[in-house]
């Protein structure tokens, strides 16, 4: 028999024949190992699961237009393609008017937004009722409903006062829905192009009419005499885009474009031209305990269709990410040429780190005395276990064992049990900080491959060195006295 | 004869039963230290998170939409109403005034600059020394409800100071727009009155503040012949986060039966603090910021529940370290187990010894432990929220019951184990 094969055997012979003593010990190792590895997932994963929490205060950064400049759904969603995957938690745009409600000559500031973006930019709004869904339906602040009595299910109609007047276009008539549009635009060589164009409820084109008897029969002409062109504008809202919304006919690309601007056209000129007056449905009464009670909220869309312009005044940003990444991501959003500024919510931000901090200090040395103390008690065990051995070392050097074989051959058990101990650890205290996350922040977590490797070295290195002490001492005493069992 | 047994074992076998009390005291010291960690941990998160600034806004009841919708300058209001200055201090007197930690009135009016244009300039409190009747000082202002407020040049309006009144701060945006600096003389033109203000301190507000003007709210109430009153009043307050009931009596609080509105109205929902100051300042209504009272309802939960459940990961891993070490302790004792019972000792007799060493063992144990684990608490709390954690007496028993109940658990089913093993082969060492 090879030495390997009887040091081998030794071992196994010792973890088997001792059952019970080895399964406390590895069961010492397990509890410590779960621990650790449950404790210190827990540790990383906290201020990111927190940090998702924190979010509930709402938006913590506002994109801005710069001076002279606009912004516009277009330039927002290019923007916010700078932000790297989960960071961007919501991204609610705004747009702010005065309406006046005619029946009480009263005016009031009402918000064009994204509901579906303030659900998750603002978790904290308060509706009773519902946010409206459909075109043409409000949301009422709480205090504007309480001054004028409205109730979730009334009506009011608001009517928006242009600022500025229209110049050019064809416009004859309200460009609300159930309007009738007309419109023209240049087509190929300086032929105009007319549009007339029925909106149904919805303010979705619901009939159209091509007037393109200037342009070349075969060429431009077939925007009229072919009927598959006018067909698919039918059931989209203005304004639109050639080539998105609707494909340009081949080999009448310039005709086509006209008829596209021909409507654009018309559904600006109408809309800026006049006082616009639409009824609205109040689906939900807001309370948030701030000025958003003093406001009328309503779908962007329905906004646009109400005023006839694509604009935003500022767009409230809900950003998952530590203070620098935030104003990292300000300075580039600032810096992009593209006439947008970002502006960090700094009650917001600042709070969020002062809070996150102390939190992640509490998670950390909570952490670090439960780990310490856990280690402490594992080494204890173990101490216990192997120095329960000591006559059997002491029979072992009466028969001859060196000093050496004996630690060797004990800190194999160590090690073995300690490999054992760490993967079974690492596994449980993996399940542990899932439960944990689950629980508490309704969100599982991934598993850091890093981690097992760490949980077996660490629980290797505990066993090893709480064999080892007892060893020592027991090794160094004479056989005859350990063997009498003083 | 037992106490001699039990004596003998404590004294010479010193080593092992160290090692006993050793890891005995560390698991009561770990369950202690957390168990008063997780009970202290909702006060002292609730504190931090004041940092996000008022959780009540108090108005006047009639005026609320007159400067908000109507675009009626202030101070032009027909029938502008307003709160009384003189009942702040009447928020201290609430059932939940401990739980007011700080507020702030407020009063705005735009006044015009010599140069023709005009600023918003907002008097409040910035530390206002306040005696109440019942004998408590404190400071309240915005020095304190606007943690996140940075100062960028100058410092904070001190209103200790005799020239506190001719002082203002002034946010950013607007020094950089009239390029004004710190210590400049600023000569502000009111409806009833003039100032002839310094520049004390500039601040970065990240937001509206930037761009307006903060005076004392005396000040203010000189420039525009408004002594003693105030527009708005915001409270930070600690709360409970709301529950089904807090929601129910939002809404109506006299809708509930008596018990519930008693329940309601002696617990710190924000909803029955703001039912409170309603009741002690005349003619205002008192509303809850939702981002903010909302919020916080959720960090809270959140951090409690992610305490207990590490908490309880703790208990259980010293639970089972102790009983562990216990049934280990027990199972090396086999020989001398053994002897007893060969020489005619009887199994209950000898569980009787072994049980009682063992549990004095752990009596020590946790007596150190449970001082360990209070100092380990006070660390965590003085370290991370820079103060001491309160001794909650409730730790005690829950931490000597869960010790007491480990330790027997781990000790008996180890000695009933050696017990049924003949003597004979347990002092001959073979297995």
């Amino acid at each position: 028999m090879t030495k390997r094969r009887m040091f081998l055997r030794m071992i196994t012979a010792s973890l088997l024949r001792r059952r019970s003593r080895m399964l406390i010990a590895l069961l010492s190792i397990g509890i410590g190992a779960t621990i650790l590895a449950g404790m210190v997932t827990i540790y990383y994963d906290v201020p990111r699961q927190m940090r998702a929490q924190m979010r509930s205060y709402g938006a913590n950064m506002l994109l801005m237009p710069d001076d002279g400049e606009t912004l516009d759904r277009e330039k927002l969603a290019r923007v916010l393609t700078r932000f790297s995957g989960e960071a961007l938690v919501g991204a609610a745009p705004y747009r702010y008017v005065r309406l006046d409600m005619t029946s009480r000559q009263q005016s009031f500031t009402t918000a064009g937004t994204d509901f579906s973006q303030v659900i998750k930019t603002s978790p904290y709004f308060s509706v009773e009722g519902g946010y409206p869904e459909k075109g043409r339906e409000v949301l009422v602040g709480k205090e504007i409903a309480e001054t004028i009595g409205v109730k979730v299910g009334s009506d009011m109609e608001l009517t928006w006062q242009p600022t500025a007047t229209a110049t050019g276009g064809d416009a004859a008539s309200d460009r609300v829905p159930g309007a009738t549009l007309t419109g023209s635009a240049e087509g190929w060589s300086g032929g105009a192009v007319s549009v007339t164009a029925v909106l149904d409820d919805t303010a979705k084109i619901k009939e159209l009419t091509i007037d393109a008897s200037t342009q070349t029969a075969e060429f431009g002409g077939r925007t009229q005499t072919e009927p598959e062109f006018a067909e698919q504008f039918i059931g989209k809202s203005l304004p639109l885009e050639l080539g998105k919304d609707v494909d340009a006919l081949s080999g009448a690309t310039v005709t086509s474009t006209a008829v596209v601007e021909a409507l654009n056209g018309a559904r600006q000129a109408t809309a800026a031209s006049k006082p616009n007056t639409v009824r609205y449905t109040v689906t939900g009464i807001l309370t948030t305990g701030g000025e958003e009670e003093g406001y009328i909220f309503m779908s962007l869309e329905d906004m646009e269709a109400l005023t006839g312009e694509d604009r935003l005044d500022v767009t409230e940003l809900s950003v998952s990410a530590e203070e620098d990444q935030l104003n990292a991501y300000a300075e580039a959003i600032t810096g992009s040429g593209e006439g947008v500024k970002a502006r960090l919510v700094k009650r917001v931000t600042k709070s969020e780190t002062a809070v996150l901090g102390k939190l992640q200090a509490l998670v950390f040395l909570v952490t670090v005395v439960v780990l310490l103390l856990t280690m402490i008690c594992v080494s204890t065990t173990m101490m216990a276990v192997v120095s329960e051995r000591r006559r059997e070392i002491g029979l072992r050097k009466a028969l001859g064992a060196s000093d050496g074989s004996i630690r060797v051959e004990f800190l194999g058990e160590g090690v073995f049990l300690g490999i054992l101990g760490g993967v079974l650890g690492a596994i449980l205290g993996f399940v542990f900080a899932q439960v944990v996350s689950v629980n508490v922040f309704g969100s599982s977590i991934t598993f850091q491959p890093l981690l097992l490797p760490v949980t077996v070295l660490v629980s290797v290195a505990i066993a090893a060195v709480s064999c080892l002490m007892p060893i020592k001492r027991a090794v160094a005493i004479d056989p005859a006295i350990v063997l009498k069992g003083e | 004869m037992l106490f001699r047994m039990i004596r003998g074992v404590l004294f010479h076998q010193k080593g092992k039963m160290l090692l006993i009390a050793v890891t005995i005291a560390l698991g009561a010291s770990l369950a202690t230290g957390m168990l008063n960690v997780v009970l202290g941990v909702e006060e002292k998160v609730n504190k931090e998170l004041k940092n996000y600034g008022a959780n009540i806004t108090v108005k006047p009841k009639d005026a609320s939409l007159l400067s908000d919708i109507y675009d009626v300058g202030e101070g032009e209001a027909l029938n502008a109403a307003y709160l009384r200055e003189d009942e702040l201090g009447k928020l201290k007197t609430i059932f939940w005034a401990f739980n007011i930690v700080d507020f702030t009135p407020f009063l705005d009016t735009r006044a015009a600059l010599k140069d023709g244009s005009e600023v918003q300039v907002v008097g409040t409190w910035f530390n206002h020394h306040l005696a109440l009747p019942t004998g408590e000082e404190l400071d309240a202002g915005v020095a304190g409800m606007r943690s996140w407020w940075e100062i960028t040049d100058g410092r904070w309006l001190n209103e200790a100071d005799p020239n506190a009144n001719n002082e203002i701060m002034v946010g950013t945006a607007l020094a950089e727009e009239k390029r004004w600096t710190v210590g400049e003389k600023i000569a502000l033109t009111g409806t009833h009155g003039e100032m002839d203000a310094e520049i004390v301190g500039i601040f970065d507000a990240g937001g509206d503040e930037d761009s307006q003007v903060f005076a004392t709210l005396d000040a203010v109430q000189a420039l525009t012949d408004r002594e003693g009153k105030v527009a708005s009043i915001e409270v930070s307050a600690l709360t409970t986060p709301d529950n089904d009931l807090a929601r129910r009596a939002a809404r109506n609080p006299a809708a509930l039966t008596s018990r519930d509105y008693e329940t309601w109205y002696c617990t710190a929902y924000v909803s029955a603090i703001c039912y409170q100051i309603q009741e002690v300042i005349t003619g205002s209504v008192a509303s809850a910021v939702r981002q903010v009272a909302e919020s916080e309802g959720t960090i809270l939960d959140k951090t409690k529940l992610l305490m207990i459940l590490i908490t309880a990961l703790s208990l259980i891993g010293s639970a089972l370290g102790i009983s562990n070490l216990v049934t280990a302790s027990v199972m090396e004792r086999a020989q001398e187990i053994g002897l007893l019972k060969a020489i005619g000792a009887k199994d209950r007799s000898i569980t009787g010894v072994v049980m009682a060493e063992i549990l004095i063992t752990a009596l020590v144990g946790f007596a150190v432990g449970y001082f360990m684990g209070f100092g380990f608490a006070q660390l965590i709390g003085h370290s991370v929220f820079g103060s001491a954690i309160d001794m909650d007496t409730r730790v005690i028993p829950i931490v000597a019951g869960l010790i007491a109940l480990v330790t027997i658990a781990g000790s008996l089913p180890a000695i009933r184990m050696v017990l049924r093993l003949r003597p004979a082969e347990v002092l001959h060492g073979g297995h």
